[in-house]
């Protein structure tokens, strides 16, 4: 181990001093955040540089940590469903569905037909959000500042839409252990129908302006390569994966609820760049649109909450199961572990985003700064998912 | 996974029903088996999910789950380490994925990953980093038979009769170091 030259000048904390045992000399080492608006949230990357290339990335996380798993021990089942409307608050409506999936299963509990349709189709629609939010504020991240505005345009109209049936417009808390809290009512679905033809009249706007500007191809093509055998050993999933050719998505591969009725295509991108999980997101918001379109021309009558559906202080039964969705950044899994008792025994919360963000140390390495920027908002980071 | 595992020491393997836990196969490994096991699920094209600690009375169960990206099926593979010494083999030199979730079982369970070439605090502070928020109090750790999957057993070592319904006295295999606690 070559101890960094400059070692008693190494100003920072803990992370700092162990990142810099190991630099080369004449390096200079950086700290990327907590607070740097690039890293969405309170990541801090601490990178060493020689000029403008980047020599060696270390993510350091803790900074929205939660500890989410541990409040799971405290609450039941019913009462932990709030805490995941707050892992990712850009889509969470799956992780609602991945931990209320999770308990169906262990408990064998059936969902009402109509319920997994509503649970389809507010899920997707926050998808499509969740794909809005990470194109405008990428963009912002590259420094193109309009098209957070058109993306918040449209995102505020799935908001205006989900906040009826849900209550709230964030940190969804929609899910209930056996179907979903309320229905959605005829105005609601007559909205969505409406909603569906305009983003699609967005799309080729998007496209025209955005997606062909070839500032934003140079920004983004060739830049930050993974390759498919990265994306296994590290676990990477969704967009990511997508955008490296593989063809994977929780949807298909696991099928859970109605997606095996559905008519729909996973994207992927044969180009493993930041283009490629670009072109992936943007194909897929099209996808999402034709999941809605069918739900709620298919969606059945009927109840959304199973009778006799567990009440708050309902005990789980004894077992275990796993059950994985497909999140806007990838395999959403939760494994719950239960002893029969009042709460949980243990329940374990996979974020896609947390291995997604890991090969991020791997990708960087020998890129230039402003790229390692580029391919940091490619990977779609929602910190407090990542935290937990 | 009979034949991907063949040869290797094993102490538990069982066919789980997908439908009902979301898992295809338990394997419970000896700490010895787990880097080779690891190697032969990346060749076969597995990918690594998670790897979380789950605190029981017979000590920390290391829990690794698998899966492929082109279709269904979940493999969970299950180290036992003890309370006194929570040793396990790192498999961050085959799965680099591994790297972050083996510091984040340490930060929470307080499981040390032999091998790993860096396991520094993740999600703690590092001024609290031996805390462990999620170990049990000794009082309410609960035996792994109790809740984890039995599944159809396929093989099992003769001493390992930890998911055993009936069996004896489990603290001759566990060498009892929860039973201090």
């Amino acid at each position: 181990m070559t101890r960094y030259a400059d070692m008693g000048q190494v100003a920072g904390d803990f992370y700092t001093e162990n990142f810099a045992q190991t630099a080369q000399e004449g390096s200079l080492i950086l700290n990327l955040g907590p607070q740097h608006p690039s890293t969405h949230g309170v990541l801090r990357v601490i990178v060493e540089l020689d000029g403008e290339y980047v020599l060696r990335a270390d993510p350091v996380l803790g900074y929205l940590h939660r500890m989410h798993e541990k409040m799971a021990e405290v609450k039941t089942a019913a009462q932990f469903i709030p805490n995941m409307g707050r892992v990712d608050y850009g889509h969470a409506l799956a992780w609602n569905w991945a931990f209320v999936g999770a308990v169906e299963k262990l408990a064998g509990i059936e969902v009402p037909e109509r319920a997994e349709y509503a649970r389809t189709i507010t899920c997707e629609l926050n998808r499509i959000a969740s794909h809005l939010l990470w194109w405008g504020a990428y963009l912002l991240d590259l420094g193109a500042f309009t098209p957070i505005m058109y993306a918040f345009d449209d995102r505020e109209k799935i908001l205006d839409i989900l906040q009826v049936p849900t209550g709230s417009r964030l940190t969804y808390s929609y899910f209930r252990i056996g179907g979903v809290a309320q229905d959605l009512n005829e105005d609601c679905l007559s909205r969505i129908r409406a909603f569906i033809p305009w983003m699609r009249s967005r799309l080729p706007m998007y496209k025209d302006l955005v997606s062909d500007n070839i500032i934003l191809r140079k920004r983004i093509e060739g830049v930050g390569v993974i390759e498919p055998d990265q994306c296994r050993r590290y676990g990477a999933t969704g967009p990511v994966a997508r955008g490296s050719g593989i063809n994977f998505d929780v949807r298909r591969a696991e099928p859970y609820s109605v997606y095996p009725k559905l008519d729909f295509e996973i994207p992927t991108s044969m180009l493993m760049d930041a283009r490629g999980r670009y072109d992936v997101r943007m194909i897929e918001i099209e996808q999402s649109l034709r999941i809605i379109e069918q739900c709620v021309e298919q969606m059945p009558e009927g109840d959304t909450l199973v009778k006799g559906a567990p009440k708050p202080s309902w005990k789980v039964p004894k077992g275990e199961a796993y059950f994985a969705v497909e999140g806007g950044r990838g395999k959403i899994g939760v494994h719950v572990v239960s002893d029969g008792g009042k709460n949980i025994y243990r329940t374990k919360l996979r974020a896609p985003g947390f291995s997604n963000l890991s090969l991020f140390a791997e990708v960087s390495r020998g890129t230039i700064l402003a790229d390692a920027v580029a391919i940091l908002g490619s990977l779609d980071l929602i910190i407090p998912e990542i935290d937990r | 996974m009979e034949a991907l595992l063949q040869g290797l020491p094993l102490d538990y393997l069982a066919a789980c029903d997908y439908a009902k836990t979301g898992q295809n196969w338990q394997v419970f490994l000896p700490a010895g088996s787990l880097v080779k096991a690891a190697e032969r699920l990346l060749a076969a094209d597995w990918h690594l999910e998670d790897i979380a600690a789950l605190d029981c009375f017979e000590g920390y169960v290391v829990t690794y789950h698998f899966a492929h990206f082109d279709r269904p099926g979940r493999a969970t593979l299950r180290v036992v380490a003890p309370h006194d010494a929570p040793h396990v083999p790192s498999i961050s030199s085959v799965f680099q994925g591994a790297l972050w979730h083996e510091r984040e079982t340490r930060d929470f369970h307080g499981v040390i990953f032999d091998g790993h070439p860096n396991l520094i605090p993740l999600l703690l502070d590092p001024d609290m980093a031996d805390c462990f928020p999620l170990r049990k109090d000794p009082k309410s750790r609960v035996k792994m038979r109790e809740f984890l999957e039995a599944g159809q057993v396929i093989y099992r070592n003769p001493s390992f009769t930890l998911m055993t319904p009936d069996a004896p006295a489990e603290s001759q295999v566990s060498g009892g170091t929860a039973a201090t606690a």
